[in-house]
């Protein structure tokens, strides 16, 4: 693919980040789906140790001495999709909070500890978690996990900290979605739309209105109720020792005490039976998009993994059929992009979820031409069965992208999967075995997966029209 | 969740003893720093000029190939983006595959071509397995070395381009970022030109791309980087195998550029924008001047990480914007300085004084110790993960072999940081970045900013360019 100047398409792709998102994010952004599937990646396994300590906290830890630097990453299992009504972008908000100081380490000596010790940090807000990270020389671990703990047990919710990050956040909706064309349509439109269920179809940045609301008590009960170790995952990989690095942990976190079992939240979505379709007016938009998200699987099941697979199969990479046809040979855009997950990957999220793809196409081609090519494409995924080298080949993409993720100089994205799969599913070990769902794949499964989730009335059509522009 | 500093059920279960309020409430200290190495690479050149360096780095058993030939967008001349247009071309097939063909190809090795023009290089890239590496290197001889450049695709790679530079010009950031290279380069070279025009775009034929990559590409202007786990022996091999026989092509006739002062301010009108988009700039010197490990030093302090006084004050004091950041552009020639910010409309005027008042202060007085030394650390640390990757390594050597630094440049990075005294950073700060000689664009709600901006005593000698009125207001 071309790698363009401008990057248009990824939009979306840093937004709900609480620091500077244009440096070192970029990793955790990707929409990356691993899996490892052929006896040649064997000689690859990631070291993985899990505990949890008596207060809840999970904790795993992977050692690996090729740089001299340790990642930290703590996950609370608190995201947007468990986020209070009237207090749409609240956890996003919150997230930015917890920047703000603690008891040792007032406002800004969190920053100064990390930076001025070598690393960098970050935060991000997704549907079912937010997360805080930082990768630092080794040298500096010990600190940081002290920092993590402090802001973890002891935080400073402050008024005015609250007002100040009211404003950096009114800041970031504008400069990722209002002032951008294209800025929120595939990412935070497109899943209002889909859903049924408060929970999964809110805006997940917050109505304006909501944040100028949120209170400091709001903060208060958002920390008490979801911030408690119980509810939260500790990763940390790197140049480290294992039995001293836990060792740490317990010193630094076992006093803060377990919080209340969490609420029951019902995110379920209803099965979808008729299409959907809807549009935004975009002011700033040149060229008409289109954007089409269809319900995924349940996460772990057989059908989920065909579904990753078919997501390979047509819409990642330049060989996939989405791009052949749409792109290639109709010449409807410049590229089509999408995903399990536009916010993450198929693995950090737990609940309904969305398959999307997107494009931004020429104003020559009407919607329906485009979703014409598109459906035939589709279709011949429910109708027709893959070949095995088709199949063996989106195999081999993922298992490329398995290695893009957790082999890089940050090591965010092995940690994300680490945390993702502790939380999720009580085992980061299953990052030694990601393969095992993909194995049992079958043409068969593809097909009547694609039978069952790619039925056009399981899907959301939205188009971004031009302003003014009603003749569709 | 209430906080209780001895539990002692907690405690007990834990394998240490209880913490005391100590070891809570006090910051452990930080070990000795760690030391870093760049990692080993090892370059041979071809006999028709093509350098080649390998780079055995990571963990997973993959393999990336970045090959950059010195053909980017200086060397565009007056056809601006000819030379993206050309590698869009060359993605099209080559040798007799289609573009399908190579990406079905590639995708079987667990990669994806990827092709990218820079100012100053075109980057042909693929990560695959590392058992394919060799083959996929075969394929990215055939693709530099032979592209159809087919008719039959042209119309729509045209159009794609089009389209792209029409979504660019939708964004406020691309918008800015074209009129302050303009303002710094003017539009003689190619660096003020950071976009075509449409009429640009549609007025290239093939002709123009095939006479682009005749004049361009070749052995002698290419460099090839390998890394990650591989065979070196069979690589090398393979190497031969694919390039030996290219023509080593034209000479390399780089024209060089210094960017222009102020003051000029340029606004171009959003109507209605919550957010007013800055480019705040100031001529530098080049990567190759004794100044520019300071330059590099004044940048983290002021605007380029997110400890910086500008992040601190702009975002985490008064809220005005969410992604501030500055840096240092290094070009042939020469080198510039920006800091760019997206603020609340209502608050450009005051956001830019702010940023002005800051410059002033580091320019008058040298900052402290424990804040130059924090971001020396910093820098120091940040260069490790720099490095730390593939692709990060391959950056590195590559923009070092591109300026034709000395070779152990990536080994002295960190010592000539260090080398950099507080009063330096001042120094630098008050040398380069002179207010008299500011570059500003503004795009934003001109009917409420204008006045504001106008009125910032630094601004009192600039030269204001505004947009000319449109058509539809005679």
């Amino acid at each position: 693919m071309t790698i363009r100047k401008s990057l248009v398409l990824a939009l979306g792709t840093l937004a709900l980040a609480a620091c500077q998102p244009a440096t070192d994010s970029s990793e955790q952004a990707a929409n990356t789906n691993g899996a490892d599937t052929s006896a040649a990646s064997t000689s690859f396994t990631v070291d993985v140790s899990y505990h949890t300590l008596d207060n809840g906290l999970r904790v795993v830890l992977s050692e690996d001495h090729t740089v001299p630097t340790a990642t930290v990453a703590v996950y609370y299992g608190v995201g947007f999709r468990n986020e209070p009504r009237g207090r749409t972008g609240f956890a996003h908000l919150f997230e930015h909070l917890m920047f703000q100081g603690s008891r040792n380490l007032p406002h800004g000596a969190f920053d100064r500890l990390i930076y001025g010790s070598g690393g960098v940090n970050n935060g991000s807000t997704r549907y079912d978690f937010t997360n805080y990270f930082e990768v630092v020389p080794s040298n500096a671990l010990e600190a940081i996990i002290w920092a993590e703990a402090d802001r973890m047990g002891q935080p400073n919710l402050d008024e005015s900290q609250l007002d100040n990050q009211r404003e950096v956040v009114r800041n970031e909706v504008f400069v990722n979605v209002i002032n951008q064309p294209y800025g929120g349509w595939i990412w935070i439109d497109l899943p209002m739309v889909a859903n049924e269920n408060w929970h999964n179809a809110h805006n997940f940045y917050g109505d304006l209105t909501d944040l100028d609301a949120a209170s400091l008590e709001d903060a208060q009960a958002f920390f008490d109720q979801f911030y408690a170790p119980n509810n939260a995952v500790i990763v940390v990989a790197g140049d480290i020792d294992k039995d001293e690095t836990l060792g740490w942990i317990e010193q630094y976190f076992s006093y803060i005490e377990a919080g209340d079992p969490l609420p029951e939240i019902d995110t379920s979505e209803p099965r979808q039976e008729e299409e959907k379709f809807d549009y935004i007016e975009d002011n700033l938009a040149n060229q008409p998009a289109l954007a089409v998200g269809y319900h995924m699987p349940e996460r772990g099941t057989p059908e989920y993994y065909a579904m990753i697979l078919i997501d390979q199969l047509l819409v990642q990479g330049d060989d996939s059929r989405l791009t052949q046809s749409l792109v290639a040979e109709e010449g409807y855009a410049s590229g089509v992009f999408g995903g399990i997950n536009l916010l993450g990957n198929a693995f950090n999220y737990s609940g309904p979820m969305l398959w999307t793809v997107g494009l931004i196409h020429d104003s020559e081609f009407t919607v329906s031409e485009v979703m014409g090519t598109m459906d035939t494409t589709i279709e011949g995924i429910r109708t027709t069965p893959v070949t095995e080298a088709e199949l063996e080949r989106a195999r081999t993409k993922l298992l490329s992208d398995f290695y893009g993720t957790v082999d890089t100089s940050t090591r965010f994205g092995l940690v994300d999967l680490l945390a993702s799969f502790a939380m999720f599913d009580d085992d980061p070990s299953r990052i030694n075995r990601i393969t095992e769902g993909f194995e049992q794949v079958t043409p068969e499964l593809v097909m009547s997966t694609a039978q069952e989730y790619l039925r056009p009335t399981n899907r959301t059509v939205l188009e971004v029209r031009l302003a003014g522009d009603d003749s569709q | 969740m209430t906080v209780k500093l001895f539990s002692a059920a907690l405690a007990a279960a834990s394998l240490i003893a209880a913490p005391s309020v100590a070891q809570i409430n006090e910051q452990p200290a930080l070990g000795e720093p760690v030391s870093f190495t760049v990692p080993d690479n090892r370059s041979f050149t071809l006999d028709n000029g093509m350098e080649v360096t390998f780079i055995q780095y990571g963990l997973a058993p993959t393999t990336q190939i970045s090959l950059r030939v010195r053909a980017g967008n200086i060397d565009d001349g007056s056809q601006t983006y000819i030379s993206d247009l050309t590698a869009s071309m060359m993605e099209e097939g080559s040798n007799g595959r289609t573009a399908e063909d190579i990406a079905t190809e590639i995708a079987s090795m667990g990669g994806e071509l990827g092709v990218g023009v820079g100012w100053h290089s075109t980057n042909f890239g693929v990560n695959v397995l590392s058992q394919y590496a060799p083959d996929a290197m075969g394929i990215v001889a055939d693709v530099v070395m032979r592209p159809n450049f087919d008719e039959a695709e042209f119309d729509r790679v045209s159009q794609n381009m089009v389209r792209d530079v029409s979504v660019s010009r939708a964004q406020p950031g691309p918008i800015a970022t074209e009129a302050y290279r303009r303002l710094l380069f003017g539009g003689g070279h190619p660096y003020g030109n950071s976009l075509p025009t449409e009429e640009q775009v549609r007025g290239y034929e093939l002709a123009d791309v095939q006479a682009f990559y005749d004049g361009n590409f070749g052995a002698g202007r290419t460099r090839l980087y390998v890394a990650g786990r591989f065979d070196e022996a069979a690589m090398e091999a393979a190497i031969r195998e694919a390039f030996s026989d290219w023509a080593s092509g034209s000479a390399d006739a780089l024209t060089p550029a210094a960017p222009n002062g102020g003051p000029i301010v340029q606004f171009i009108d959003r109507p209605g924008a919550p957010q007013s988009t800055l480019r705040v700039g100031f001529p530098a010197v080049g990567v190759d001047h004794p100044d520019a490990p300071d330059l590099a030093v004044m940048n983290a302090l002021l605007g380029g990480s997110f400890t910086s006084r500008l992040t601190r004050n702009l975002r985490e004091d008064k809220g005005y914007t969410y992604s501030p950041g500055s840096g240092v552009t290094w070009g042939m020639g020469g080198g510039y300085w920006t800091f760019n910010a997206d603020v609340i409309t209502e608050v450009t005027g005051a956001a830019l004084m702010e940023t002005f008042g800051e410059i002033t202060r580091l320019s008058e007085n040298a900052p402290d110790a424990v804040e130059a030394d924090g971001i020396r650390t910093w820098m120091s640390g940040i260069f490790i993960l720099q490095n730390a990757s593939t692709g990060g390594i391959i950056g590195q050597l590559n923009f070092r072999d591109l300026y034709d630094l000395p070779d152990d440049y990536l080994e002295n990075y960190v010592p000539s940081l260090n080398a950099v005294t507080n009063d330096d950073i001042s120094r630098v700060a008050s040398t380069y970045l002179d207010l008299d000689n500011v570059v500003l664009v503004v795009v934003g709600d001109l009917a409420v900013i204008e006045e504001q901006v106008r009125a910032l005593p630094e601004l009192a000698n600039a030269r204001f360019i505004l947009p000319a009125p449109t058509d539809a207001e005679h």
